[in-house]
C-alpha cells in the first residue's frame, strides 16, 4: 500500500487524539505520515494518493477555519486518482441538525476536484436529525462523537481502519 | 408535483452563486472591504475609551465577530433605491453602507450633529434617515414591522428597491417579528430579513429561545419566502448570500431570510460581563474565529496583498480615526432648550375654520356618515392615502361597523384592504409604509374595538417617539381610528375607553368627537396633518339621531380646540364623547326645572387640550364638573382638574368634581353596565351638589 497522509490540525484536542488512535490502528506495516492542517498547501496535499482528513464540525455546520481557508486552493487541485477518507468529530446531542456536517462538506469539495472517496460507514447507532454527511443510510466518512459516544471510539476506529486497509491502494 | 417538504429540501441544498471569492474578487474591492473592516474594528475597539474618559458612548454593543455579514449588508445596500433598518449592533453595517467614521463617533458621543438623532437617542444606534438608513428603537426586533411596511409601499408604488432589516437571532422570539415575516410572506414584499446569530441574547443561550438551533428554520412552513444560511464570519460567503438575497427580493419579489452564523467575541454590551457565563474554552475559540483576522490571513495566503500593503491600509485607518475623533470632539452638544422641538409633526392649519366652528350650513348626517364621507373626500383629495384594518373590505362590508363602507369599491384594493388579526402589525406596517414617502397619509382601523388595540401599544409607543428621536427627520403620518366606549351592552372587551392611557404619551394626538360635524372636521385635519392622531369614535353614537348634525362639505376642526355646545353662567361641565350628550340633556333639564344655566364644553381634543377654553369657562362660571365615560381614576379629568387648579384656582367657588366610570371593568349584564358607566342620573346628582355648594 502506498503511504498515507493523515492531515488534521495540531491545535485540536479531540481530533488530534482520534488521529493518534488511527495511526495506532494502522500498525507498523503501513506508513502513515501526519501533517498539520494549519499549514497544509496544495503541493504537499497533492504529493499523496492516499489521504485521511480530520474534519470536525464547528458552529452549527461549518468547517473549522484551518480547512475553510484551504478550500479555495483545494478547489483548484486536480485530485483525480486520489483516494480520500474523512473522519470527523461531532456532537449528535447538542447539534443534531448538523451532525458531522463537516465530513459532508469536505467530501463534496474533494469529489468535485476529482477524488475518489473511500471509508463510508454505516450510520446506524447514531441519533441525529440531519447531516450533510448522511445519505442512503451511510455516512461518507467516519463519525466520531467523543461527547456522547466516546466508549465506541476504539471499536469504530478499528473497524474503519481495517476497511481503509482494503480500500486504499 | 413536489411536496412542500421536497421543496424545502431542494431549497436547502441550493447553492448560492459564488460571485465573490478570495481568488476572483477584484483587488480594489478587496482593499475597500479590508479598509472598512479595519476601520469598523478600530472604532468598535475604541468605543469603551470614551466611556472610561467619561465622554460618552455609555451604551456600546460591540459587533466583533459579526464582521462578514455586516460588511455584506452595507455593501449590497444602495441608498438611491433601498431602505435599511439596522439594529444596535450594526456599526460595520452602517459604515459599510456609507456612514463616515466621524458620523459613527458623533452618534457614540451623542453630539448635536449626530445624523441619526442629534444626541437624542441612545449611543450605538447608528442611522442616517436622509439615506433611508432608518433611525430605530431599542426594542429588539420591532423594526421588522416597519420593514414589511416599507416593502409594501415599494410594491404599491412599483418601486424597484429592497428593504434590508437586521437583528439578532434571539429577538426573533418576539411575537411581532413573526407578524412581520408572516405579513411579508403573505404580501410578497421585497424585504431581506437578516438574523445575525451569535448564539446569545445577552446571557441567554439560543436553546432557551426556540427548539430549532437555527431560528430561521421556524419559518420553513411559510410560503413565498427563501431562507439562505451563510457564515457571517466569512466575508465571501456573506457577500454571496446577501447578493443572492437581494436578487431574489428584487427580481422574484418576495421576502428572504438570511441567517448568518456569527460569534460574539466580547460581552453583549458594556453593562454585561460574559465571563460570568462563558468559560475560557469558549472565550478562546470565539477569539480564534475573529472574522477580520481570517480575512487578513486569506488576503496574504492567496497573495492578493503583501504584508506591507495591509500595514499601509491599517495606518490609513489610524489616521482617519484620529481625524474623526478630533472633529467629533469639537462638535457642539445638544442644547437643553431644544427638548420641546420635534415632539410631533406639524398639524394642518385651517384657514377657513380656525376655531373649528361653522355657520350651520351643510348636509345633515349621522356620525357614521360623516366619518365615511370625510374618508372618501380625503381619499379623492389625496391619491397617496391608504386604509387598512381587520374586516375593512369584503364586498359590502366595510369595517366592523361599516364605517368604511364603499371605500374599496371606489378606491380599489390597492388602497383599501384587509389586515390580518395582528394589531401591532397593522400599526407597525403603517409606520413603515409612511417612511417611504412624506406625502403618504395612512388611516388604519387600529383594531376592531379600542379594547383590542392593546397588542399594538408596543408600536404606538415606538411610533410616538419617531419624530422626536429622529430630530424631526421622520414623521409617521397616520390616523388610527378606534371604535370606542360602551353603552352597547358589550361587556369587558367591547366597551373600553383607552384615552386615559393614551394621553400620557407625548408625540401623539388624541381626539374624541361627539357630533357628526366635529368628527368630519377632526378627521379631515388628522388626515392632512403630519404625525399620528388617535381618532376615537364613540361607537354608541354612530347612528344616534342626537349626534347627527349639519356638516359643511369642507369642514375642518383644528387640534386643541374645544367647543362650547351649550352656553351657561351658573356652572360648567367639561366633557367629551358619549357623555357630551348626557351633559347637554342634564343641562336642559336643570334649566327648565331649576332655572340654572349650565355651560357644556366639549373638549373634542384630549391631547393637546384647549387650555384657553378650559380656563375661560371656569372664569365665567366659577364652578366646574368634569364628566367622562372613562374611569375617574386615571382619566382625562385628572389632568383637566390639575390644569384648572394650577391656572385658575382663585376663580373657583366650589371644589372641582368628577363623574366617570367606577374603577372596575365594564360588566356585560345591563344591570352591571348601568352601575358602572356614567349616566344622566349620576350627572344630575353631581350637578345638584355643585349648584348647592
Ligand atoms: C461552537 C461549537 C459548534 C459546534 N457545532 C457542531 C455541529 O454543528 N455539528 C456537530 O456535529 N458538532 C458540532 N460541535 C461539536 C464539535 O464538533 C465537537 O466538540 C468536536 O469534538 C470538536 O473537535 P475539535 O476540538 O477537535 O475541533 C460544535 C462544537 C462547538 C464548540
Ligand atoms: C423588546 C425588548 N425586550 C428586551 C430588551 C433587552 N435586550 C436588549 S438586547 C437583548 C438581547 C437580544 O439578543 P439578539 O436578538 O440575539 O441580538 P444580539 O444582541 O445578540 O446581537 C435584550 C433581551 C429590549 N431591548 N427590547
Amino acid at each position: 500500500m502506498e503511504k498515507i497522509a493523515l492531515i488534521y490540525s495540531y491545535n485540536t484536542r479531540n481530533t488530534a487524539n482520534v488521529a493518534k488512535e488511527i495511526v495506532k490502528a494502522f500498525g507498523k506495516s503501513v506508513v502513515v505520515e501526519e501533517l498539520n492542517a494549519e499549514d497544509i498547501d496544495g503541493q504537499k496535499f497533492s504529493s499523496y494518493n492516499n489521504l485521511i482528513l480530520g474534519v470536525p464540525t464547528w458552529f452549527d455546520g461549518e468547517l473549522p477555519n484551518y480547512w475553510d481557508e484551504f478550500v479555495p486552493e483545494l478547489e483548484t487541485l486536480d485530485l483525480k486518482g486520489k483516494r480520500i477518507a474523512i473522519f470527523g468529530l461531532g456532537d449528535q446531542v447538542n447539534y443534531p441538525e448538523n451532525f458531522v456536517d463537516g465530513i459532508g462538506l469536505m467530501v463534496n469539495i474533494c469529489k468535485k476536484a476529482g477524488a475518489e472517496i473511500v471509508g463510508y460507514t454505516d450510520a446506524s447507532g447514531y441519533t441525529f436529525e440531519s447531516s450533510a454527511a448522511f445519505s442512503g443510510g451511510k455516512f461518507c466518512g467516519l463519525a466520531i462523537d467523543i461527547e456522547n459516544q466516546g466508549d465506541l471510539n476504539d471499536e469504530r476506529i478499528e473497524s474503519w481502519v481495517s476497511q481503509l486497509k482494503k480500500e486504499f491502494r | 408535483m413536489a411536496t412542500i417538504f421536497e421543496k424545502i429540501l431542494e431549497e436547502q441544498n441550493k447553492e448560492v452563486p459564488r460571485v465573490h471569492g478570495i481568488l476572483t474578487t477584484d483587488k480594489e474591492l478587496l482593499e475597500k472591504w479590508f479598509y472598512l473592516m479595519v476601520l469598523g474594528r478600530a472604532l468598535d475597539d475604541r468605543a469603551p475609551n470614551y466611556l472610561k474618559q467619561a465622554i460618552g458612548w455609555s451604551y456600546h454593543a460591540p459587533y466583533a465577530g459579526h464582521d462578514g455579514i455586516q460588511l455584506a449588508i452595507g455593501q449590497v445596500f444602495d441608498k438611491t433605491t433601498d431602505h435599511l433598518y439596522p439594529y444596535y449592533r450594526d456599526m460595520l453595517t452602517t459604515l459599510s453602507a456609507g456612514l463616515t467614521a466621524e458620523e459613527i463617533i458623533l452618534n457614540g458621543i451623542s453630539k448635536d450633529n449626530d445624523v441619526a438623532s442629534g444626541g437624542r437617542h441612545m449611543s450605538n444606534h447608528f442611522a442616517k434617515p436622509e439615506w433611508n438608513i432608518h433611525n430605530f428603537s431599542s426594542a429588539t426586533g420591532n423594526q421588522t414591522l416597519h420593514a414589511t411596511g416599507t416593502g409594501r409601499a415599494m410594491k404599491k408604488y412599483n418601486h424597484k428597491g429592497v428593504v434590508f432589516c437586521s437583528q439578532g437571532e434571539s429577538s426573533v422570539s418576539e411575537g411581532y417579528v413573526f407578524e412581520a415575516i408572516n405579513g411579508a410572506s403573505n404580501e410578497k414584499v421585497p424585504v431581506v430579513f437578516i438574523f445575525q446569530d451569535n448564539g446569545y441574547g445577552i446571557s441567554v443561550p439560543k436553546k432557551d429561545q426556540t427548539a430549532n438551533r437555527k431560528v430561521s428554520d421556524n419559518f420553513r412552513g411559510l410560503k413565498n419566502i427563501s431562507i439562505i444560511k451563510c457564515n457571517g464570519k466569512d466575508v465571501f460567503d456573506s457577500m454571496n448570500a446577501m447578493l443572492e438575497a437581494k436578487r431574489i427580493a428584487l427580481h422574484e419579489q418576495h421576502p428572504v431570510i438570511v441567517h448568518a452564523n456569527c460569534v460574539r467575541i466580547h460581552s453583549h454590551s458594556n453593562s454585561d460581563r460574559h465571563e460570568l457565563y462563558r468559560d475560557d474554552y469558549e472565550l478562546n475559540y470565539v477569539r480564534e474565529y475573529d472574522p477580520l483576522a481570517k480575512y487578513r490571513r486569506l488576503l496574504l495566503r492567496y497573495k492578493r496583498f503583501t504584508e506591507e500593503e495591509l500595514v499601509a491600509i491599517e495606518q490609513r485607518v489610524k489616521d482617519t480615526v484620529k481625524e474623526a475623533h478630533k472633529s467629533a470632539m469639537a462638535s457642539p452638544d445638544p442644547k437643553p432648550e431644544s427638548i420641546h422641538d420635534f415632539v410631533i409633526g406639524p398639524a394642518y392649519v385651517s384657514q377657513k375654520y380656525p376655531e373649528g366652528l361653522h355657520d350651520g350650513k351643510g348636509v345633515e348626517m349621522k356620525l357614521i356618515e360623516a366619518i365615511n364621507q370625510t374618508l372618501k373626500a380625503e381619499f379623492r383629495h389625496n391619491p397617496d392615502t391608504f386604509l387598512w384594518g381587520q374586516d375593512i373590505a369584503n364586498k359590502d362590508k366595510g369595517g366592523i361597523f361599516n364605517v368604511s363602507k364603499g371605500m374599496q369599491q371606489e378606491f380599489g384594493a390597492e388602497r383599501v384592504f384587509n389586515a390580518p388579526i395582528a394589531e401591532d402589525f397593522i400599526l407597525g406596517t403603517a409606520n413603515g409604509m409612511s417612511r417611504f414617502n412624506k406625502n403618504i397619509r395612512i388611516v388604519v382601523e387600529g383594531a376592531e374595538f379600542a379594547d383590542y388595540f392593546w397588542p399594538a401599544m408596543e408600536q404606538l409607543i415606538n411610533t410616538s417617539h419617531d419624530y422626536w428621536r429622529s430630530k424631526g427627520q421622520f414623521s409617521p403620518n397616520i390616523t388610527v381610528r378606534l371604535a370606542s366606549g360602551g353603552y352597547i351592552g358589550g361587556g369587558l372587551y367591547h366597551s373600553q375607553n383607552i384615552e386615559g392611557a393614551l394621553i400620557t404619551i407625548p408625540g401623539i394626538r388624541v381626539v374624541y368627537p361627539s357630533f357628526a360635524d366635529d368628527a368630519a372636521g377632526l378627521l379631515r385635519t388628522s388626515m392632512r396633518s403630519e404625525g399620528l392622531t388617535m381618532f376615537l369614535e364613540p361607537k354608541a353614537l354612530y347612528n344616534a339621531p342626537k349626534a347627527a348634525t349639519l356638516v359643511p362639505e369642507d369642514f375642518e376642526v383644528p387640534f386643541g380646540k374645544a367647543r362650547i355646545r351649550r352656553e351657561g353662567k351658573d356652572m360648567s361641565i367639561i366633557t367629551y364623547g358619549n357623555t357630551t350628550h348626557m351633559c347637554i340633556e342634564v343641562a336642559n333639564q336643570v334649566s327648565s326645572e331649576l332655572g340654572k344655566e349650565i355651560e357644556v364644553l366639549d373638549l373634542r381634543s384630549l391631547s393637546p387640550l384647549d387650555h384657553e377654553a378650559i380656563v375661560n369657562t371656569v372664569k365665567k362660571t366659577n364652578k366646574v364638573l368634569i364628566v367622562h365615560e372613562d374611569k375617574v381614576i386615571g382619566g382625562v379629568g385628572g389632568e383637566v382638574a390639575a390644569l384648572i387648579s394650577n391656572e385658575v384656582f382663585e376663580y373657583l367657588d366650589a371644589p372641582i368634581m368628577r363623574v366617570g366610570s367606577t374603577f372596575t371593568p365594564v360588566g356585560f349584564n345591563r344591570i352591571l353596565e348601568k352601575a358602572i358607566l356614567p349616566n344622566n342620573e349620576k350627572i344630575l346628582e353631581a350637578v345638584k351638589k355643585m349648584l348647592n355648594y
